[in-house]
């Protein structure tokens, strides 16, 4: 089992307008680290959430329908809470694979658009506390600061410092890259791999002109160029 | 013309919005100007106390907006400079009463005679914030050199933009420059280059500080303080004068290494 504390927070809260709340998921961590900070937060905020509504919003986590009967029991048993709604973000093939053996039938997606996704672009600097989540490649024309997370199925791309989180590859593309002008010390992910980047010295600062975090013999290494 | 509007805010509390309000208040009213600060923030002390006006509250902000009390009842006037004015905050927590759009008015009339409306705003995290940004056209960004109010800043001037308050200056308030020196405290270079916001100022760490907001004097009166003087330079970069700004304050620094080359002859 994972043993590792949640870093950063495994389940966003949102308070909607109707008195609900929309727990999101990060698709990033595993099922116990999500169990755990609920836990966590169940502790910590009081039962103040006790009895609520709550809308499960999956964002780009795979559907497992196990995943889905433990968070509702938990959340029925020990918060005397209700899932009133479950939205699943754009990862439909785990849910498809449920579905068609609950029928016993395979069921087949008939392809929507041939074309891949488009990258999401970003045209500010992700300051602390925004989060990003891109299906594809993540553009961001600006920083990454402390505080901010980027997340993406394939390639990030920071045209700026990055100081914040970044994690590429996020559904297990061990072949995708993190691009920016200067990697800071600061957590990067790239599919399941995590890597806190060196501090480097002022001199080489100023010569680089970028740099790109990949993976290599099973790390994740930062080269300069 | 109308008068400008800014709002003093942060991303913690406690990092210097009240004595920053109260001081660069004080400074602008100082040079003739007429200036009003409007208290917004309930904090451990409020802007009333650091002014020294406590005992002459009688309505509040609160008052002013739901029609309890006509503007002028509400606004006490400085005990040394006469165009200088304090709309004390309520002393109740339920600052949802205000509505943002109600805050708007009363900025767009205030600046209608004032120079200057200055609003000690809440933290950003805490309630209320929203309804004292909603009428100002310009925000002041307070933080101290520590890496958690740096980061709490950042955020805040995140909700800033995303409001459409896009004005937003920096005042780095705390500077302990032997830490920065021993590098335990972040440059203010390095903060800026961070937080990507122009820079307006700069207030060192001093005990001053506390004496001043305990005896319920501004600083700035004090013509000897290093801090009135780093608050009198915000106040004219405030009203367009080109003054540079000593980026980790070297020119303190080298008087002090002058003194103890003579100190040790
Ligand atoms: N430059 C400074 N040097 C020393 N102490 C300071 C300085 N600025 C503020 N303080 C002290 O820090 C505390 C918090 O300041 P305050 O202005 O009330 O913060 P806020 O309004 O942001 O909560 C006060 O006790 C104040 O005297
Ligand atoms: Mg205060």
């Amino acid at each position: 089992m994972d043993n590792r504390e949640p870093t950063a927070v495994a389940v966003q809260i949102r308070a909607q307008r109707d008195g609900q709340f929309v727990f999101v998921l990060d698709p990033s961590l595993p099922f116990q680290m999500i169990l755990r900070y609920l836990e966590k937060r169940w502790e910590e905020s009081n039962k103040f959430f006790r009895s609520a509504k709550i809308v499960i919003d999956l964002g780009l986590r795979p559907f497992r329908f196990d995943e889905i009967l433990a968070l509702r029991d938990l959340l029925k048993n020990k918060w005397h809470a209700t899932i009133t709604e479950l939205r699943l973000g754009h990862r439909f093939d785990s849910f498809f694979e449920w579905a068609s053996r609950q029928i016993g039938i395979p069921i087949h997606q008939i392809p929507i658009q041939e074309k891949e996704p488009e990258p999401v672009i970003i045209r500010q600097t992700c300051r602390s506390g925004t989060r990003v989540e891109a299906p594809q490649d993540c553009i961001v024309l600006g920083d990454v600061n402390p505080g901010a997370e980027v997340i993406a199925g394939r390639d990030i791309i920071v045209f700026g410092v990055l100081r914040g989180m970044a994690h590429a590859g996020a559904y297990g593309n061990t072949a995708a890259k993190i691009w920016a002008l200067s990697i800071e010390p600061s957590q990067i992910r790239i599919a399941d791999l995590v890597a806190i980047p060196p501090r480097q010295d002022k001199s080489s600062l100023q010569s680089k002109r970028y740099e790109v975090a990949e993976v290599r013999d099973g790390q994740i290494q930062v080269i300069s160029f | 013309m109308p008068g400008k509007t800014i709002v003093i805010t942060s991303g913690k509390g406690g990092v210097g919005k009240t004595t920053t309000v109260a001081n660069l208040g004080t400074a602008l009213a100082m040079r003739g100007l007429s200036v009003v600060m409007i208290d917004a923030d309930i904090g451990l002390r409020n802007l009333d106390v650091v002014m020294g006006l406590e005992n002459r509250i009688v309505y509040n902000v609160v008052d002013v907006i739901e029609g309890r009390c006509r503007l002028e009842q509400a606004m006490i006037r400085d005990r040394k400079i006469n165009s200088l004015y304090l709309i004390p905050a309520a002393q109740t927590r339920d600052k949802d009463s205000v509505m943002p759009e109600a805050m708007k008015r009363l900025c767009d009339q205030l600046a209608e005679n004032f120079d200057y409306v200055l609003i000690d705003c809440p933290a950003g995290i805490e309630q209320g914030f929203r309804n004292a940004i909603a009428g100002a056209q310009k925000a002041l960004i307070v933080t101290t050199p520590e890496v958690s109010a740096i980061r709490d800043a950042d955020r805040v001037i995140g909700l800033l933009e995303a409001n459409m308050l896009k004005d937003i200056h920096l005042i780095i308030n705390r500077v302990n420059q032997k830490m920065i020196k021993r590098g335990d405290m972040m440059s203010t270079e390095d903060i800026c280059s961070l937080l990507s916001i122009p820079l307006i100022g700069i207030i060192p760490e001093s005990e001053e500080v506390v004496i001043s907001t305990n005896r319920g004097v501004p600083l700035v009166h004090d013509r000897k303080s290093q801090v009135a003087a780093a608050f009198k330079r915000i106040a004219g970069r405030l009203e367009g004068e080109n003054i540079p700004i000593p980026l980790d304050n070297h020119e303190g620094s080298l008087l002090s290494k002058v003194k103890k080359i003579f100190g040790a002859g």
